[in-house]
C-alpha cells in the first residue's frame, strides 16, 4: 500500500506538485523568519562581544526605566580615576557611544532612516576592539572616523568631509579613518569616531561618559575585577562583567525585536492556514475521482485501513517533501524578508544566515502535520469507498447527518470566534492575553465562515456572474454554473483566497481610519504653523534647533515637548510616558481640558503634575493628590495633580511636568517636538524656507515641517506599514492563486469528455479557454466578496473601543473596488495554466476519455 | 461547391495507420466511398474493423494519414482547428454513445447549446418542432439527471439537428440504451432523414439499427467488404456472420 501511494503520487506529478508548493510556500515562510531573527540575533550578539573583545568590565549609569528609544543616561566623569586605580586593572577608558546623524558634505544622510548612527569615542590600543582598515584613528577636533560599510555606502574617501550631529551645532570633519568590527554588517546602523575630548563636545556630555571600560591584568578574572570596581563605584552605577553586559544587550535586543518574529509566524502562520485549505480541497477531489479505483482494490481484498494508509502515506509524503524544500526555500526567504525590510528603512545587522535545529524541527513538524490534518477528513472518507464503486460510478458516500452537523459546527465556531474577539476587545484582558483570544477568535470565525460557504456559493456565484453573463453570454454562463456544480470543492477554494484578502481589506479600512484620525488630530490639536521634529519621525533633537528657530525673523512662539518614560510607584508596572510643556504651550497646542484650563498652564509649577483623564481614572487619581514616578535615573519625584485633560491625538502621553522637574528629575534635555506659532502677518512659505536653511545647516537631523507635511509624513507611515502587510500577504495569496489554479485543473480533468463534447459541437478554443478563465474569475469574486466583507466587518468591530481615543472608521471604497479588481485579475492569472490545458484537449480524445 | 450530384461526403482512398515501425496498425485502408444527400447509412463490423475511425474522419475529428475527404464541397483533410471548429459549427452534427449533455443545462438550453457556442438565435419555428418531434414539449426546462436515457438521447439528437447540419455524424447512438428506447432513438433518427431531409452517417453494431438506414456498409481489417441495401434485421445478423 505504501508503495502504491508513491507510485500514485509520482503519476499525478504536476498536481502533487501544486499541493507540495502549498506547503513549501508555509514552511519556507517559518523557516525564514527564524533563519533572518535568529542571524540578526547572532548579528547583534557578535557586534556587542566583538566590540568588548579586550574588556573585562563594563560600567554604566544604572538604566531603572528602559527607555523604548533605547536612550540610557550618562554619568559623571570623575570617577574613572578612581576605577583606575583598582587592583587589577590594566587600563581604564570612559566612552561616548550617543545616537546623532551623519551627513556627507552636501548634507545627505548616511545610513538607513531608522536604523542608528552612534558617534563614538577612541579607547585606548589596550581596549579598541575596532580595526583601522585604512587611515588612522581621530587625532584632533577636526578629524573622525567612520564605518566602512557605511563609507562604502556613501562612497566615502579618506580626506572627504563628513558632518556629524548631535546635540550641538552639526560640524564638518574631516574622514581620517575608516574602521571594521567583526565580521557582522551592521545593516543600515553605523559607527563614526572622534576624539574622547570632542565626542564629548558634540553630544553635549563634557564632563560625562555613556561607559566606562574597564581592561584587566593577565590572571585577574572579569568577575574578580567587578567585585573590586564595585566598591570603588557610587551607588548610581551599574558594574557589569564584558559576558554580563553584551548578555544584557542581547536580551534587550531580542525583547525589542522580538515583537518582528511573533509578527512575522503570524503572517507565516496565515499562508499555513491557506495552505491547508488548498491540501484539504486537493485531497478531497482527488479521492472523489480515485473512487472507482479504491472500489477495484477492495473488490482485491483490501481492506479499509490499507486504504487509509496509502492516502496517509501520500499525505506524509507530500508534507515530508514539501517540509524539506520549504526548508530551502527559507534560506531565500529570509533574504527576501530582509530586503524587504531594508526597502521600509529597517536595515538590521546581518552575519552569515544561522539554520538552528529549532528550525529544522519546527519546519519539519509544521509541513508535515498541516497537510496529515488537513488530508485527514479525506483520508477518512477514502474508507467508505465499498467494493461496488469499481463498477459504478459512485460518489463518495457521505454520512446523512453531514449537512446538519455542517451547519451547526459552522455556527458554533462562528459565534465562538465572535464572542472571543469581542471578550479580547472589551474583556480587559492583558494585552497578551487579548491579542491570543483575538487571533484564535478570527481564525474560528474564519473556520465557520468556510464551513457555511457552500451555502453561500449559489448566490454569490450567482452575483459575481452576472457581469460575465452579460458580457460574454453562453460562456459566462458555463463558467458560473460549472463554479456551482460543487459548492463545497468552490467554497474551499474561494476561503482560502477569502482569509488573505479579508486580512488585506481589514488593514486597508483601518489604515484609513488611523490617516484620517490623525489628520484630525492635527487639525484639532496644532494651531502652531510649523513644527520641527527628527526626520525619522521619533527620535529627540538639540534644543539648539528651538534656539535656533526663536532668533528666525517672522517667528513669534517656539514651544517645546520632551518626552520621557517612567514607571509610576504603585502601578502596574507599565511604562507610562510623561510630558514636559512651556507654559505658553497653550498658544500652539488646543488641549481638551475636563479640570483646570490654560491658567492651569501658565502657573504650572515644578511640583505639579497634569494627567491624562484616562491614566487618572484608571489609576484613581484625583485633583489634588500625590502622583509618584520612579524616573530613568533612579529620582522619585513626588508630584500635586492640578489638572486633567484628554488627549486625542496621545500627544502628551498619561501626564505632563514642567521643563525643570523633566531635566533634573527625569533627565530629558533634548526636545521631541518643537511648536512653532508665526508672528501676524509672516509668511508660512518665507519663514519654513529661512527655518529649513538654518536647521539643515546647524541641527540637521531635525526637519521643519507644515500642518500638511506632517499629516503627509504621518500618513506615508503609515503607507509604508501597509504595504509592509500586504507584501507579507502575498504570500498567503499566491497560495490561494495555487489553489484556485489547483481545483480548476482537477476540475476540468474530471470535465474532460464535457469538453469533448462542447469542442465537438463548435465551440472554439478560445471559447473554452473564456469559460474557463471565467471559472476562476468567479471563485476569485467569491473570495473577495467574503473576505471584503469579513475584513470590514472586523474593522468596524476593532473600531469600537478605539472610538474614545479619537479614531474614526473610515471606508476606502475605491481600494475596496481595486481589490475586487485584483482579485479578477489575480483569478484570470490562476487560470492560464488550466485553461490552456483545457482549451489544447484533443476533441476526439477527450471525447473517449473516461 | 455544387451539391447537384447529390453527393454530401466523399472519402477517397482514405487510410489511417496508427503507430510507426513494427508495432504500427492499419486501421484503416485505402476506403473510398462517398455518401448522398438525405440518406441514412449504417457502418458496420467487428472490433476493430475500423468503422468508428472511418466515422471520426469522415467527421473532421480525426486525420487520415493518406486520402482526402470533401465535406458538403469543401476538403476537410488538413483543416486547422479553427477552421474545423467553424465547420463543426455551421455543418457538423454529432450524436454520441454517452449521452454528453451538460448536466447544468436545462434540456432546451442544451438543445440551443450549438447555436448558443456560435453565437446565433434560434429559428423559434424550427425549435419548436423540434422539440415536438423528439418528444419533449414537457420536459424542456428539465436538466438531464431528470431525464431517462432514452429521453437524453433524444435531446442530443435534437441538439445534433438544431443548426441544420450537412451531415449528422452517430457514434453507436443506441450502445447504451435499453431496447424500446434504442427503437424510439432509432425512430427519431430516421424520422429526421424522412420528414427533414436530413443526412445520417451512423456507426453501429446493433442489426436492428443497420435494419432502419438506407444503405449499410461494413468493415472488416480496415477495408470495405459489403455495401448494400441492408433488408431486415435478420438479414443483417446474417450478414455480419458471413463477415465474421
Amino acid at each position: 500500500m505504501t508503495s502504491l501511494a508513491v507510485k500514485s503520487l509520482w503519476a499525478r506529478k504536476v498536481r502533487a506538485l501544486t499541493t507540495t508548493l502549498a506547503v513549501v510556500i508555509g514552511v519556507a515562510f517559518v523557516a525564514g523568519t527564524y533563519i533572518l531573527t535568529d542571524t540578526t540575533f547572532a548579528a547583534f550578539d557578535e557586534i556587542f562581544e566583538d566590540s568588548l573583545a579586550k574588556t573585562s568590565v563594563v560600567i554604566g549609569a544604572r538604566d531603572e526605566v528602559e527607555q523604548e528609544s533605547g536612550e540610557v543616561p550618562s554619568f559623571g566623569a570623575a570617577v574613572l580615576h578612581r576605577v583606575k586605580r583598582v587592583q587589577g586593572v590594566r587600563a581604564a577608558a570612559g566612552i561616548i557611544n550617543t545616537p546623532g546623524g551623519f551627513f556627507d558634505s552636501r548634507g545627505k544622510p548616511i545610513g538607513s532612516r531608522f536604523a542608528p548612527k552612534l558617534i563614538g569615542s577612541n579607547r585606548p590600543p589596550a581596549l579598541e576592539s575596532i580595526t583601522y582598515i585604512e587611515g588612522h584613528k581621530p587625532r584632533d577636533a577636526s578629524q573622525a572616523s567612520i564605518d566602512e560599510g557605511a563609507a562604502e555606502e556613501a562612497g566615502l574617501e579618506l580626506g572627504d568631509t563628513i558632518r556629524l550631529a548631535s546635540v550641538e551645532r552639526a560640524k564638518s570633519f574631516r574622514l581620517v579613518g575608516i574602521v571594521r568590527l567583526g565580521d557582522a554588517s551592521f545593516g543600515g546602523a553605523s559607527i563614526a569616531g572622534l576624539t574622547l575630548s570632542e565626542a564629548q563636545r558634540i553630544t553635549g556630555k563634557e564632563g560625562e561618559f555613556d561607559q566606562i571600560w574597564v581592561a584587566a591584568l593577565d590572571g585577574v578574572s572579569g568577575a574578580e575585577l567587578k567585585r573590586r570596581v564595585e566598591r570603588v563605584a557610587p551607588p548610581g552605577l551599574l558594574v557589569e562583567t564584558a559576558e554580563q553586559n553584551a548578555e544584557r544587550n542581547s536580551n534587550q535586543i531580542r525583547d525589542n525585536l522580538g515583537f518582528l518574529r511573533i509578527a512575522l509566524l503570524v503572517f507565516a502562520f496565515v499562508a499555513l492556514l491557506v495552505g491547508a485549505f488548498l491540501i484539504f480541497n486537493t485531497f478531497s477531489i482527488t479521492v472523489a475521482q480515485r473512487v472507482s479505483e479504491f472500489g477495484m482494490l477492495r473488490t482485491l481484498g483490501a481492506g479499509r485501513g490499507q486504504i487509509l494508509t496509502s492516502v496517509v502515506v501520500e499525505a506524509l509524503l507530500v508534507g515530508l517533501i514539501g517540509a524539506l524544500l520549504g526548508l530551502a526555500c527559507g534560506f531565500a526567504i529570509a533574504k527576501g524578508l530582509n530586503a524587504l525590510f531594508v526597502a521600509v528603512g529597517i536595515d538590521l545587522p546581518t552575519t552569515s544566515l544561522v539554520l538552528k535545529t529549532r528550525t529544522v524541527v519546527v519546519a519539519l513538524a509544521i509541513g508535515i502535520g498541516v497537510t496529515l490534518v488537513s488530508s485527514f477528513v479525506p483520508a477518512l472518507r477514502s474508507t467508505r469507498v465499498p467494493p461496488i464503486a469499481a463498477l459504478q460510478a459512485l460518489e463518495v458516500p457521505r454520512s446523512r447527518r453531514r449537512g446538519i452537523a455542517y451547519a451547526a459546527l459552522a455556527s458554533l465556531l462562528s459565534v465562538a470566534g465572535l464572542a472571543m474577539v469581542l471578550v479580547g476587545l472589551f474583556g480587559g484582558a492583558n494585552s497578551g492575553a487579548a491579542a491570543g483570544l483575538m487571533g484564535g477568535g478570527t481564525v474560528a470565525v474564519i473556520l465557520g465562515v468556510s464551513l457555511f460557504s457552500p451555502r453561500l456559493v449559489r448566490p454569490l456565484a450567482s452575483l459575481a456572474g452576472l457581469p460575465l453573463q452579460r458580457l460574454r453570454g453562453l460562456t459566462g454562463r458555463l463558467a458560473r454554473e460549472n463554479t456551482q456544480r460543487n459548492p463545497s470543492r468552490t467554497a474551499v477554494t474561494a476561503t482560502a483566497l477569502m482569509i488573505g484578502l479579508a486580512l488585506v481589506a481589514f488593514v486597508t479600512v483601518f489604515a484609513a481610519g488611523i490617516k484620517g484620525s490623525i489628520a484630525t488630530a492635527v487639525d484639532d490639536s496644532f494651531q502652531g504653523e510649523l513644527v520641527l521634529r527628527n526626520s525619522n519621525g521619533f527620535s529627540p533633537i538639540s534644543p539648539g534647533a528651538a534656539a535656533a528657530a526663536r532668533e528666525a525673523p517672522g517667528v513669534e512662539i517656539v514651544s517645546t515637548l520632551r518626552a520621557t518614560q517612567a514607571k509610576l510607584l504603585g502601578g502596574d508596572g507599565g511604562k507610562p510616558r510623561v510630558s514636559a510643556l512651556d507654559r505658553d504651550a497653550g498658544s500652539v497646542l488646543t488641549i481638551d481640558w475636563t479640570e483646570g484650563g490654560p491658567e492651569t498652564l501658565r502657573n504650572f509649577a515644578d511640583r505639579e503634575v497634569i494627567l491624562d483623564k484616562s491614566f487618572a481614572d484608571g489609576n484613581g487619581f484625583e485633583l489634588g493628590d500625590r502622583v509618584r514616578f520612579l524616573t530613568q535615573i533612579g529620582r522619585r519625584p513626588s508630584l500635586r495633580v492640578v489638572g486633567e485633560f484628554e488627549d486625542k491625538a496621545d500627544l502628551l502621553g498619561s501626564a505632563v511636568v514642567t521643563h525643570g522637574v523633566m531635566a533634573r528629575q527625569f533627565d530629558q534635555r533634548d526636545d521631541l517636538l518643537d511648536f512653532v506659532k508665526l508672528a501676524p502677518g509672516a509668511s508660512i512659505d518665507a519663514v519654513q524656507a529661512r527655518l529649513t536653511r538654518v536647521i539643515d545647516r546647524d541641527f540637521p537631523t531635525a526637519e521643519v515641517m507644515n500642518q500638511e507635511e506632517l499629516k503627509q509624513s504621518q500618513e506615508d507611515q503609515v503607507n509604508q506599514l501597509l504595504g509592509l502587510i500586504y507584501a507579507l500577504l502575498a504570500l498567503a495569496i499566491l497560495v490561494s492563486l495555487f489553489g484556485i489554479a489547483n481545483t480548476l485543473a482537477l476540475s476540468i480533468h474530471e470535465r474532460t469528455r464535457e469538453i469533448g463534447m462542447l469542442r465537438a459541437i463548435g465551440m472554439s478554443r478560445r471559447q473554452v479557454r473564456t469559460m474557463v478563465r471565467y471559472e476562476a474569475v468567479i471563485t476569485a469574486l467569491i473570495g473577495a466578496i467574503l473576505g471584503m466583507v469579513l475584513g470590514v466587518v472586523f474593522a468596524a468591530l476593532i473600531a469600537q473601543p478605539l472610538k474614545d481615543d479619537g479614531f474614526t472608521l473610515s471606508y476606502p471604497v475605491v481600494t475596496l473596488i481595486m481589490l475586487l479588481v485584483f482579485a479578477a485579475v489575480a483569478g484570470v492569472v490562476a487560470a492560464i495554466g488550466p485553461a490552456r490545458r483545457a482549451s489544447r484537449l484533443d476533441v476526439l480524445d477527450a471525447l473517449h476519455y473516461e | 461547391m455544387s451539391s447537384a450530384d447529390g453527393q454530401v461526403v466523399r472519402a477517397a482512398g482514405v487510410s489511417r495507420r496508427y503507430g510507426e515501425g513494427e508495432a504500427a496498425v492499419d486501421a484503416l485502408v485505402g476506403i473510398s466511398t462517398e455518401f448522398e444527400r438525405g440518406r441514412f447509412t449504417a457502418i458496420m463490423g467487428p472490433s476493430g474493423s475500423g468503422k468508428s475511425t472511418l466515422l471520426h474522419i469522415l467527421a473532421g475529428l480525426d486525420q487520415p494519414t493518406s486520402g482526402t475527404v470533401v465535406l458538403d464541397g469543401e476538403e476537410i483533410t488538413g483543416l486547422d482547428d479553427g477552421e474545423l471548429t467553424k465547420l463543426r459549427r455551421d455543418k457538423l452534427g454529432f450524436v454520441f454513445q454517452f449521452f454528453n449533455l451538460l448536466p447544468v443545462l436545462t434540456a432546451e438550453e442544451n438543445l440551443v447549446l450549438p447555436l448558443s457556442i456560435a453565437g446565433r438565435k434560434p429559428d423559434r419555428e424550427w425549435l419548436e418542432q423540434l422539440i415536438r418531434t423528439v418528444g419533449l414539449d414537457d420536459r424542456r426546462t428539465h436538466r438531464p439527471s431528470e431525464l431517462s436515457g432514452g429521453q437524453q438521447q433524444r435531446v442530443a439528437i435534437a441538439r445534433a439537428m438544431v443548426s441544420k447540419p450537412a451531415v449528422v455524424f452517430a457514434d453507436e447512438p443506441t450502445g447504451n440504451l435499453d431496447s424500446k428506447a434504442s427503437a424510439d432513438v432509432l425512430r427519431l433518427l430516421r424520422q429526421a432523414v424522412d420528414e427533414f431531409g436530413q443526412t445520417v452517417i451512423m456507426v453501429t453494431h446493433d442489426p436492428a439499427g443497420a435494419a432502419h438506414a438506407d444503405r449499410l456498409i461494413t468493415l472488416r481489417d480496415g477495408g470495405l467488404v459489403h455495401d448494400a441495401v441492408p433488408g431486415s434485421t435478420d438479414e443483417v445478423i446474417e450478414l455480419m456472420k458471413q463477415i465474421d
